[in-house]
């Protein structure tokens, strides 16, 4: 934590001309390309966190499924930078009307890198597997499916025994993945998938390489090549983009984003996530078993001018983002209210409260500091302990021994968090575990969303936790790159549609 | 000279093995398993533990502990729990980029520090051997991290004569671009490295200056200045040559740090995330190889010592 921000100074002092101002990034403005695209060109794409392994049937991690969902490996569907589930491998699929039984068709033509032909026992087996293998990922999401079967050569019928709202979206991730049968392939080092690209190769702790599948049963990515160039501190990536390394740099952190603005060549996109920097409360633990402190230290928190100092995102005054089904506007919730938070204060007993906040080192020193300031006007000392993320992991979320923590929750639909009291929120209220149980059982999408808005009003009421903002990704697109995705990358980056404009 | 070697050598085994039985206490204190970290936040309590299982973390210490010692005698560093490489091909790679790296910060090192560090002693006094002596205190001071920020900002970004960060993936194929990604790192370890050593290089000259025998080959009729180069500087030398073996430690230290910032995916990069992803069966084989290649310059700078200077075997 202290060496990033000891770094960020530096850059900041170094550099001069710097401004602080918040990110300049205009939200409407799209990189366009002009002159013919170059079907030779490469790219090479900054990245921050690096997968751990290749392995996406074991590992779980969003740096994974960011990279290889889309690119190397393909599901029967996929789901758009809006969250839109659409089909991928898959020429269509249908939906019974009890929500039971899910029928795909699937594409003609497809082959695996290696050359072998895409058969509806790959489909059918790859699903199997993550039925009845638990150490696969998403296993736990298969709980309800009855029974995965081919139906002649191309259609693949799954059925469930009770309807489930989530199951698609499911799919769009590693659990729907379609791999060979009896494939040989060490996936930790390597990949045989269907996608647009084939893997070159991965050098631990610095990049991963893809080339174009000039057999790619679809549309032809773009670029003859991609280079993905992890650099985990977000100076060195600025620097990077700055003498030319790279032709785009994704998550720039908003106080450097000036330095890529003012050095010309690149325009800076600003894109929608699902990220929720979420402040938990350790709801089973006192005095934060008490919905009074809590919601006293919900309103003692000045939301936008949190938004201001991160430089990028927007407030979130509840558990569900804009890009999520149940989505609604929860500010009434949680106005800033430093007055009437001292009164709930006193109402609940509570004189000269100390709590501590346990952050994963990596999120550094800003929203600490923010939250240390706004919980002193109320007369609440926060202690900020930082750890490594391995620390926090054990701490905090298997033994949920803290009072506060901050994490940023990537994941798309992932309020059922706030519907498992074991989960290390320790939120135990039935009406939203019931509400939310109705909700996926539900088939028709807008009631089921209905259902979540009325559950994440519930939540957000009850002050389970704080949600202190939206997450905003900027990216920097290098002059004469089209077609780079700018919403949801931290969880997909399709390179399929990237050209490059040969000038 | 034989019955010294052989003691030495045998000390240096057992520092090996108190090194590895400390490695191996001190990691397992961290909180958090790799299990955890593979499993995530989405993993449910069972798999954790399922995984826990398989990768023999649930062993007793002593069995994990024997397993592994009795693994590196045969000349097996182990393998990775998060990627199933072997550690001793993974170190054998990332050395390409830290051996060539500490290579050349000592060797800036040392070009700053040697005829910088004599000048300075024999202009002392005046302004120009004061300006050098503080302007070494100085640098010795800066934390390598801002000295790179600044080498960066000047060089890279700047006057874009050299690439901020990284390593280029054909490695040492193109021998130009992977000298040119360590010049800058190398520079930064170098120069605040060689500011140390000049000022012992300084300490270690004044210090000759007032020898004897360089006073009687003074006597002789030398000017101070000869005397000192001719009879006084080999006596520096040999200082020198000591307290290389401690600026090899400092150099990896010094690389764990600049391999962050300038993205070198090196042994020190790599050890940063092992330890980050609790991946201990490969940090330890890493600080092992680490913790002997230490000891080992030490061994190696002794004997050396000894070797070059009559005194000691007299003494012994």
């Amino acid at each position: 934590m202290f060496r990033r921000t000891a770094l960020a100074a530096a850059a900041l002092l170094a550099a001069g001309a710097l401004t602080l101002s918040a990110c300049t990034a205009d939200p409407s403005t799209t990189p366009t390309a002009t002159g013919t695209p170059d079907p030779n060109a490469e790219i090479t794409v900054g990245l921050v966190l690096e997968p751990t392994n290749l392995d996406i049937r074991h590992t779980s991690g969003a740096a994974l499924e960011q990279v290889l969902i889309d690119n190397i490996y393909q599901g029967l569907v996929t789901r758009t930078q809006d969250n839109e589930i659409v089909d991928a491998l898959a020429t269509g699929h249908t939906v019974s009307d009890d929500g039971l039984t899910y029928t795909f068709t699937l594409a003609s033509g497809v082959t695996f890198h290696n050359g072998e032909d895409l058969t509806v026992d790959d489909v059918v087996d790859s699903l199997t597997a993550v039925k009845d293998d638990d150490t696969i990922i998403g296993h736990a999401d298969f709980a309800g499916v009855d029974s995965i079967a081919a139906d002649g050569d191309d259609t693949v019928v799954i059925t469930l025994t009770e309807p489930n709202q989530n199951f698609l979206f499911t799919l769009t991730g590693p659990a729907g993945l379609v791999f060979k049968s009896g494939d040989k392939t060490d996936l930790q080092t390597a990949a045989n998938g269907t996608g647009p690209f084939t893997l070159v190769n991965w050098t631990q702790g610095d990049s991963i390489e893809f080339a174009r599948n000039d057999e790619y049963w679809g549309d032809k990515a773009g670029v003859a090549g991609v280079v993905l160039q992890y650099i985990p501190d977000f100076t060195a990536g600025v620097n990077a983009a700055l003498d030319g390394t790279l032709d785009v740099l994704t998550a720039v952190d908003p106080t450097l984003a000036p330095q890529l603005d003012e050095a010309g060549g690149f325009t800076l996109t600003n894109g929608k996530t699902t990220d929720k920097g979420t402040l938990a409360f350790n709801n089973k633990k006192a005095p934060l078993d008490d919905a009074r402190v809590r919601e006293a230290l919900r309103l003692a928190i000045d939301h936008q001018a949190l938004v201001d100092t991160v430089g990028a995102g927007t407030t979130l005054f509840g558990p569900i983002p804009e890009l999520d089904p149940g989505y609604e506007d929860l500010s009434d919730v949680a106005p800033y209210d430093p007055a009437k938070a001292k009164e709930l204060l006193a109402d609940a007993g509570v004189e000269d409260l100390e709590l501590t906040l346990t952050i994963p080192s990596f999120y550094g020193t800003t929203i600490p500091t923010v939250l240390v300031s706004d919980f002193n006007e109320i007369g609440v000392t926060l202690t900020v302990q930082s750890v490594e993320f391995a620390t926090w992991l054990e701490d905090v979320y298997t033994n949920h021994d803290y009072d506060l923590s901050y994490v940023l929750h990537v994941e798309p639909r992932d309020f059922g968090n706030f519907a498992n009291p074991d989960y290390y929120f320790g939120y135990d209220n039935p009406e939203v575990q019931s509400l939310y149980a109705e909700a996926l059982a539900t088939v028709d999408p807008d009631a089921s969303a209905d259902l979540l808005a009325e559950a994440a009003r519930i939540v957000a009421e009850d002050d389970a936790a704080d949600w202190l903002y939206n997450g905003q990704t900027i990216t920097a697109v290098g002059d004469g790159i089209s077609g780079f995705p700018q919403d949801s990358i931290n969880s997909r980056l399709n390179l399929a549609g990237v050209a490059v404009s040969s000038e | 000279m034989i019955r010294y070697a052989l003691t030495r050598v045998a000390l240096l085994l057992l520092g090996l093995l108190v090194a590895s039985v400390l490695i191996f206490l001190t990691l397992r204190v961290l909180p958090g398993d790799v299990a955890q970290m593979i499993a995530g936040t989405n993993g449910s309590p069972e798999q954790v533990e399922a995984l826990r299982e398989e990768m023999g973390l649930n062993e007793p210490l002593l069995t994990q502990y024997l397993d592994w010692i009795s693994g590196v005698l045969t000349g097996d560093l182990g393998t990775s729990l998060v990627t199933g490489s072997s550690v001793a091909a993974e170190l054998a790679e990332k050395a390409q980029v830290t051996v060539p790296l500490g290579l050349m910060s000592l060797t800036v090192a040392l070009v700053i520090s040697i005829p910088l560090g004599v000048l300075s002693a024999m202009r002392r006094g005046r302004a120009d051997g004061t300006a050098l002596s503080v302007g070494a205190q100085a640098l010795a001071a800066v934390p390598v991290i801002w000295a790179g920020m600044m080498l960066v900002v000047v060089f890279a970004v700047w006057l874009g004569w050299l690439p901020a960060q990284g390593f280029p993936r054909s490695g040492w194929d193109t021998p130009w671009l992977a000298v040119r990604s360590l010049l800058l790192p190398a520079l930064t370890i170098g120069v605040v490295e060689g500011a140390m050593l000049l000022r012992f290089v300084r300490s270690a000259t004044l210090q000759a200056v007032g020898q004897d025998f360089v006073r009687t080959a003074a006597a002789k009729g030398l000017t101070r200045d000869t005397a000192l180069i001719r009879h006084g500087l080999p006596t520096v030398g040999l200082s020198v040559i000591t307290v290389l073996g401690l600026q090899v430690a400092g150099i990896i230290v010094g690389a764990v740090v600049i391999e962050q910032l300038f993205t070198l995916p090196g042994i020190g990069r790599m050890l940063v995330a092992d330890v980050g992803a609790r991946d201990l069966p490969k940090v330890q084989g890493e600080l092992l190889v680490l913790t002997g290649f230490v000891l080992v310059v030490g061994f190696l700078v002794d004997l050396t010592h000894r070797i070059l200077d009559p005194r000691q075997r007299e003494a012994a």
